[in-house]
């Protein structure tokens, strides 16, 4: 039900016209089954870089991603996009909700996916939302939501398919204390009740306090 | 939620795109259509002439009258075989009459021999009983249906019609009773003649002038091949070579298409431009289907983060694509069919009907409309749905909507 993540002497460099831009240099991380870590550094120390690794967003350019098992850095787009459907569940800073689809739809989305029949799709994105506690918002807009509001159906769509691993890039970059503070207790809630591995990158120490661990990224070494 | 359901919410998503996109779509189908239909009907006009019906006229003019008698010396020829060398003949003469009640009412009005006529023409439909009132009538007159219709004739309806070219001896228009009417197998636009008997205009004339007919027109018997088609035309001009008055003689199909030859050419520019149009069309459409991905680049690397394929991403595009082409071409097709069927082809098959003799839309016509505007539609979705599908995925995420 939950997922480890290993990464092995992890590097990832950016092609800058001619140069080679090395953002990540040689990260060795352990993350166990069931941890709920918060990954903290000053801006553009890579923090984001590493999460999309660990998501199967991106390939390394050089070392070993492993997670849950699967070693993911070799693995072909296709591949990959399967491995995150299956494990992997994002929140990203700009909730990236599709503003044409209810709060319902939105959570829908990643079932298509799957195979399940369309009653069976809609009866669990509604089981994601009360999670998240917006029962009586199936069918509000994105626009017609508070910031808070639009983030938990984020986490929400990020569950809906039953991943071992939830990360979240600044989840609450956008949002008031109280609403942040909300979001957090969520992923707490995700953490200890359903199980969830987490990873969250977040700029707030107040918000990396929700979590068991505080990592440091600092010019692209994991301290 | 289905992927079809997600292409419909992000087309209607920006409605005053949508709408121009859509009447984009519908204005280039009505272009097509109209164009194809002129296209069509053009070719048609050629197609309805018939090779088996053969013109003879005075070799230089067509002003120019032919003796009576040729008519006759025509039925008496017999082909080398034996056989008569034409089933039927007959004749006609070019009145020019007008209404001086409408002056502004245009329709041919041809002097004929009667029942004979009918018998070359034979796909010009006249009861029995119409045609023996005719016969029995010096003043009488067949009328096409449709040139009934447009001027509200009845049988029994006395028609005064005047000729510049024939002035009555005293100097009143010539006095005519519709007798009946005739209809016309496919070409609606032949509805339009005014005929009556040819004594009645000899008689009219000085009697110096008498005797002399306009065209004779006659038809080759059943199952002639085109070699004794022609082969007809060259023996009737050879008869008359040494008479006094020479003929040139040509079948249907070589005097209408002579007739349009130059403007075919035309017609075959139209028929490129019809499809040029839908093409530009399309770039039109690719440019806004563009914009409207580009974005939601967000969106679309979003759906790629939850784990949809590029493919899929690709798909919900091109269905995006396909939905706003559909749209433009249902709503463009009843605009095409309402502007050029209700709007236009009365115009055409009535005023242009030797040109446009069937100005009809088609349902394959429209069918080709549809199916050319979605597969441009889809085809404006291409190059947007590999853009999308390709952008790497962290810099696509990256960038701010
Ligand atoms: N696609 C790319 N091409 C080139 N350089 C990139 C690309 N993506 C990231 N970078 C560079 O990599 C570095 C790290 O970026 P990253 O987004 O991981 O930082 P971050 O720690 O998440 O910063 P922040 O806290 O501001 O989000 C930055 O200098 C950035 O400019
Ligand atoms: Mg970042």
């Amino acid at each position: 039900m939950s997922a480890s993540i290993e990464l092995r002497g992890v590097c990832k460099e950016y092609l800058r016209g001619a140069a080679t831009l090395p953002i990540l240099e040689g990260v060795d991380m352990d993350v166990p089954a069931g941890a709920f870590q918060a990954l903290m550094g000053p801006s553009g120390s890579g923090k984001s870089t590493l999460l999309n690794l660990i998501a199967g967003l991106d390939r390394p350019t050089r070392g070993q991603v492993t997670v849950a098992g699967t070693p993911i850095h070799g693995l072909g787009d296709g591949a990959l996009a399967d491995f995150r459907a299956r494990h992997v569940g994002i929140v990203f800073q700009a909730y990236n909700l599709i503003p044409v689809l209810t709060a319902r739809e939105n959570v829908e989305l990643p079932l298509l996916l799957g195979s399940l029949p369309r009653a069976e799709r809609r009866k669990r994105a509604e089981t994601a939302l009360r999670i998240v506690g917006l029962e009586g918002r199936y069918d509000h807009l994105p626009r017609q939501l508070s910031g808070g509001q639009e983030q938990r159906v984020a986490i929400a769509r990020a569950i809906v398919c039953d991943p071992d691993l939830v990360i979240a890039d600044e989840p609450t970059g956008d949002l008031d204390k109280k609403s942040a503070e909300e979001v957090l207790l969520l992923f707490r809630k995700l953490n200890r009740e359903l199980g969830k591995t987490i990873v969250m990158v977040t700029h707030d120490p107040a918000a990396a306090e929700a979590a068991d661990t505080v990592r440091r990224l600092d010019k692209g070494v994991l301290q | 939620m289905t992927l079809f359901r997600l292409a419909l919410r992000n087309a209607l998503r920006n409605k005053v795109r949508l709408t121009l996109a859509v009447a984009g779509v519908a204005v280039a189908l009505l272009a097509f259509v109209t164009l194809r239909t002129a296209v069509g009907s053009w070719d048609s006009a050629a197609a309805l002439a018939r090779r088996d019906r053969l013109v003879t006229r005075q070799k230089m003019t067509f002003i120019m009258p032919l003796p009576k008698r040729y008519v006759a010396d025509l039925r008496a020829t017999r082909s080398a075989s034996g056989a008569s060398l034409v089933a039927e003949a007959s004749f006609a003469s070019w009145f020019g009459g007008r209404d001086p009640a409408r002056p502004n009412a245009f329709f041919a009005s041809y002097a004929i021999e009667g029942k004979s006529y009918f018998d070359v023409y034979d796909e010009m439909h006249v009861d029995l009983a119409d045609v023996r009132a005719f016969e029995d009538d010096r003043s009488g007159a067949i009328v096409g249906a449709s040139l009934a219709r447009d001027m509200g004739w009845k049988r029994g309806d006395r028609v005064l019609l005047e000729s510049p070219i024939y002035p009555s001896p005293d100097r009143l228009p010539f006095a005519f009773t519709v007798r009946g009417f005739y209809e016309s197998a496919g070409r609606s636009g032949d509805e339009k003649l005014f005929l009556f008997h040819w004594e009645r205009l000899d008689a009219a004339l000085p009697t110096s002038q008498r005797g002399t007919i306009g065209w004779i027109v006659s038809r080759t018997p059943a199952g002639a091949s085109t070699d004794d088609v022609a082969a007809a035309a060259r023996t009737i001009d050879a008869m008359f070579a040494e008479r006094e008055t020479e003929t040139l003689t040509q079948d249907e199909r070589a005097f209408t298409t002579g007739f349009l030859g130059m403007a075919s050419a035309v017609m075959d520019v139209l028929s490129i431009l019809s499809f040029v149009v839908l093409g530009i069309q399309g770039l039109v459409l690719a440019n806004a289907m563009g914009m409207s991905v580009r974005e939601r680049s967000r969106e679309y690397a979003s759906l790629r983060s939850m784990g949809f394929s590029r493919r899929w991403v690709a798909r919900l595009v091109l269905t995006e694509a396909a939905l706003v082409g559909a749209l433009g071409a249902v709503v463009g097709a009843f605009v095409a069919w309402l502007a050029v069927g209700r709007g236009l082809a009365p115009f055409f098959e009535r005023d242009l009907s030797f040109f446009f003799p069937v100005f009809r839309v088609t349902p394959g016509t429209l069918a080709l409309a549809v199916g050319v505007a979605l597969v441009t539609a889809i085809a404006s979705g291409v190059t947007p749905a590999i853009g999308t599908a390709r952008a790497r995925l962290t810099e696509a995420m990256r960038r701010v909507a």
